[in-house]
């Protein structure tokens, strides 16, 4: 992967939206019946609220453009997938601008999830349209977009009404 | 409690003579994913990620998590969190809440009552941060490390 820094100056600030959300679950559900298993973390050193840097979002559904490209998530491969194997199937598509193939770091195998790059989207578009449900090594993979322009489903999840 | 349910996050930081170093991420439900590393190490300045991921991502975390079985682990038996540093970690799965603290884990050679454990615990997290960093390394273009 190129190893440049990022210019910051792509990424814009927006204000947090949602204050009321970041609250972890443990302390808006209590009451909620649910046992929590551990020391817990209340008081703890959550850090998750406040300003974060997005990529410029129109929000809503659809992928989201990164900074650089397109990325997709290929899961469900075959453990000894190498980086080859994704090569030789993906750059039909396009030129591969990256490739993330990430080991299990307790046995040294794949994880089982890639992450591809391509710089337009037309591209990915291809490499999810044709490549997803095929058979590679064997295993049935599954191939999506990896991030979205906005929520992928109501915030907070069902059990918060 | 919906079946559904889904958090995650992470910590792992102390407080030195650099100030308050950490590093932070937090999955919710609805994709959201932020990444935040606070080092004060020659003047770095803090950097905070924001970005949403799609389903099959969340699908993907689900899966490291459950093939871990991390919930069904405890940290009464970990070392607690000390001056050297703490660990959070924090899931919401399967109608299951887990919410530990433990010291950072220097070397899995450290005595310990629970040794299998926090064998789990450590790797678990090593792939978590290691899909972490490959998503905002991609997204935003930077070395998360």
């Amino acid at each position: 992967m190129a190893d440049e820094e990022v210019d910051f100056d792509e990424a814009v600030e927006i204000p947090d939206a949602d204050p009321a959300m970041d609250v972890a679950p443990q302390e808006t559900k209590k009451g909620g019946g649910r046992k929590v298993k551990g020391r817990g973390t209340s008081g703890g050193s959550g850090q998750v609220s406040g300003q974060f840097d997005t990529l410029d979002a129109k929000g809503g559904r659809g992928p989201m453009r990164s900074i650089e490209g397109w990325i997709i998530c290929v899961t469900g491969l075959h453990e000894e997938t190498q980086e080859d194997d994704i090569h030789d199937k993906f750059c039909d598509f396009g030129d591969i601008k990256n490739l993330h193939l990430n080991l299990d770091r307790r046995t040294g195998f794949v994880k089982g999830y890639a992450l591809i790059e391509y710089e337009h989207q037309k591209e990915a578009e291809g490499a999810i349209a044709t490549m997803n449900g095929e058979e590679l090594m064997g295993a049935r993979i599954s191939v999506d977009w990896a991030f979205s322009r906005g929520p992928i489903r109501p915030s907070g999840g069902s059990s918060r009404s | 409690m919906a079946p559904d349910e889904f958090y995650v996050r992470y910590y792992v930081g102390h407080k030195g003579k650099f100030g308050h170093e950490f590093l932070e991420f937090e999955f919710r439900p609805d994709g959201r994913l932020r990444y935040s590393n606070n080092s004060n190490y020659k003047n770095d300045t803090i950097i905070r990620k924001e970005v949403y991921v799609n389903e099959c991502v969340l699908a993907e975390v689900k899966r490291i998590l459950e093939e871990s079985e991390i919930v069904r682990e405890d940290d009464k038996h970990w070392p607690e969190p000390n001056r050297d540093g703490r660990q959070e970690f924090e899931v919401v799965l399967g109608g299951q809440h887990i919410s530990f603290a433990t010291a950072k884990i220097g070397s899995l050679l450290d005595e310990s009552k629970d040794p299998e454990g926090l064998r789990i615990f450590y790797y678990m997290v090593q792939d978590l941060k290691c899909l972490v960093f490959s998503l905002i390394g991609l997204h935003f273009r930077i070395k998360p490390i």
